[in-house]
């Protein structure tokens, strides 16, 4: 991929796909992760070395991340979906309305996300908890799919959750 | 790309016999309650069986996390409630994320154990895999092109289509026809990581697009349904111990109106002349020796049944013989030798079959060989074409 990169040393990632609804549409109806999450798998896998197997590994860590915007409580603003890439990462960017102690919620799960024990403590969340909490969700993430998260503020009452996914390297 | 399904997308099923739990497709429900029934069935197995129980995800395409912890939790408090009871997740390399995930279950409780299933998806894998054999497809599907290039029009190949070869092998059949026909895409899928590989190189090398080849296990895809106008599986029933498996696999990702297009060989009909009863003995016992290995080679002139019972209507079968006359007599040589070292070698020693028996099947070959380069013989190797449409 020619990208170059910009004066701070982050690489430009590329867009690929773009999709903003009504946050009020999107939690109308759970499938809507599903749909979603499988729609823009496809498209931005089309050019991967594998694209079935690319296109399974990025909807499953994708569709985490709808439902994770899925649980918001709030019933006014925007979601946005955008995904870029930078040669083997992809970059989902997901905003959605957020309250302010909210985000700090967010801030320090991903904080958490980073530290060493994340393994141990994604492994122990599985053999105690009943249900995952958004914190495990994101963990899984990083564990599983060596996915690099951060948050960043957005707009109004708005978060970005931006998730880095290395999929082509953790392939055969 | 085909629309979005709508139904029921998972089904658990246990099957008492084998003492195994499965779960296959789309998992994503909002509450747990949606997976009453499923939850409640593992838990009934658990109940049931002794010893172990295996918990099969080969054939999951998604589960979400709610899910996964519903599922986690039950087998993880079975396995404290009841020490004596062990579990095995059966999971697939060809779905990226289940390993990862099912395997951290290993690591809570030794009593859970993951295993990728993987090889062996047929029986003769090693032989044809590992085996010095991609030089002979290679070679094999040179020679069969020139008459495939004039029969596929006849069997749904034309520009602009979507299509699908499964079992690929190292994809020369793909860039052939992407080259003659311009399909508008085409997915390849094998289940040999180094064949794809290869694939990919050539892909590379000289720059070729269109083709998007993936890793996967024929008799169960990650290919979404009635996708694709013309599905091609070529020279690979024929290696399967049930075709019928991989052939349900290529109706359902069939469009409706659409065809699978198979090829298969009856490898007791290669023939030659001069030597005409040493060679007919020969591939006689070729036959004879896959058949050893749960292989049928016999299979093309069956392609019309399985493609009935298979539920497609307007058969069409043909039939064409690569010959010594057809191209490169070289290469007809080449392919026959590469034939002598597998099945003479590793496969008749695998067999246990003893010095006489192997060079008077060696001799059958060499034989094949002369008469394929004797000044006036002929030799040999008969294809069967067949191909059904997904009735509408
Ligand atoms: C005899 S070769 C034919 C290859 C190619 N179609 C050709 O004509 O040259 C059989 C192919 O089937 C592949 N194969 C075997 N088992 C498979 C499975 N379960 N799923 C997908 N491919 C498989 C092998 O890797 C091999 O490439």
């Amino acid at each position: 991929m020619g990208s170059v990169h910009d004066p701070v040393g982050e690489p430009t990632f590329e867009p690929m796909i773009q999709i903003d609804m009504e946050i009020k549409t999107f939690v109308s109806a759970w499938k809507h992760c599903d749909y979603v999450s499988t729609y823009i798998a496809r498209m931005i896998s089309q050019n991967r070395s594998d694209s079935v197997r690319h296109s399974n590994l990025f909807s499953s860590a994708f569709n985490e991340l709808l439902e994770v915007a899925f649980r918001t409580r709030h019933a006014d603003g925007e979601l946005a979906c955008r995904v870029s890439r930078y040669g083997a990462t992809d970059r989902i960017e997901l905003t959605f309305p957020c309250m302010p102690e909210e985000r700090q919620f967010y801030e320090e799960a991903v904080l958490q996300v980073v530290g060493f024990e994340a393994k141990e403590r994604y492994l122990n969340s599985v053999s105690g908890d009943l249900a995952p909490s958004r914190e495990v969700v994101l963990l899984e993430l990083a564990v599983d799919y060596n996915a690099a998260l951060r948050v960043e503020e957005a707009d109004g009452d708005a978060i970005t959750l931006v998730v880095d996914l290395p999929l082509e390297g953790l392939q055969h | 790309m085909s629309p979005y399904n709508l139904h029921a997308r998972f089904k658990a099923q246990y099957d008492a016999n084998n003492q195994e739990f499965s779960i296959s497709g789309v998992v994503r429900p909002q509450a747990i309650d949606e997976l009453g029934p499923s939850l409640a069935l593992l838990r009934d197995a658990i109940g049931r069986v002794r010893g172990v129980l295996y918990v099969n995800v080969r054939r999951l395409a998604q589960m979400n996390n709610a899910a996964f912890y519903a599922f986690s939790r039950i087998i993880i408090d079975a396995c404290r409630a009841r020490p004596d009871l062990k579990f095995v997740v059966i999971t697939s390399s060809v779905v990226g994320w289940t390993s990862r995930k099912f395997g951290r279950l290993s690591g809570i409780e030794p009593n859970i154990t993951v295993e990728e299933y993987d090889s062996e998806f047929y029986p003769g894998q090693g032989f044809l895999e590992e085996g010095g054999f991609v030089p002979i497809l290679r070679t094999q599907t040179k020679m069969t092109w020139r008459h495939e290039r004039a029969i596929l029009p006849r069997h749904g190949m034309r520009p602009g289509i979507v299509m699908a070869d499964i079992c690929c092998g190292i994809g020369d059949f793909a860039v052939l026809v992407q080259k003659e026909f311009q399909p508008s895409r085409i997915v390849a899928l094998d289940h040999s990581i180094s064949s794809l590989d290869y694939a990919r190189r050539v892909m590379r090398e000289f720059d070729i697009r269109g083709i998007e080849y993936t890793y996967g296990d024929a008799s169960e895809m990650l290919l979404d349904e009635e996708q694709f106008d013309l599905v091609t599986c070529r020279h690979s029933l024929q290696i399967f111990n049930r075709p019928e498996l991989i052939l349900k696999e290529l109706y359902r990702i069939c469009k409706p109106g659409g065809r699978v297009y198979i090829t298969n060989e009856k490898n007791s009909h290669c023939l030659g002349e001069p030597r005409a009863e040493s060679i007919r003995w020969t591939y006689n016992e070729v036959a004879k020796l896959f058949a050893h290995f749960e292989m049928d080679v016999e299979l093309g002139p069956k392609s019309r049944r399985y493609l009935i019972e298979a539920g497609f209507d307007d058969i069409r079968v043909e039939t064409f013989t690569v010959t010594n006359l057809d191209g490169d007599v070289q290469d007809f040589a080449d392919v026959i030798v590469a034939w002598a070292d597998v099945y003479a070698g590793e496969m008749a020693t695998k067999r246990g079959d003893g010095a006489e028996f192997v060079a008077r099947f060696r001799q059958g070959f060499q034989d094949h060989i002369f008469a394929a380069l004797h000044p006036k013989g002929y030799a040999g190797w008969p294809i069967w074409v067949a191909s059904g449409r997904r009735p509408q």
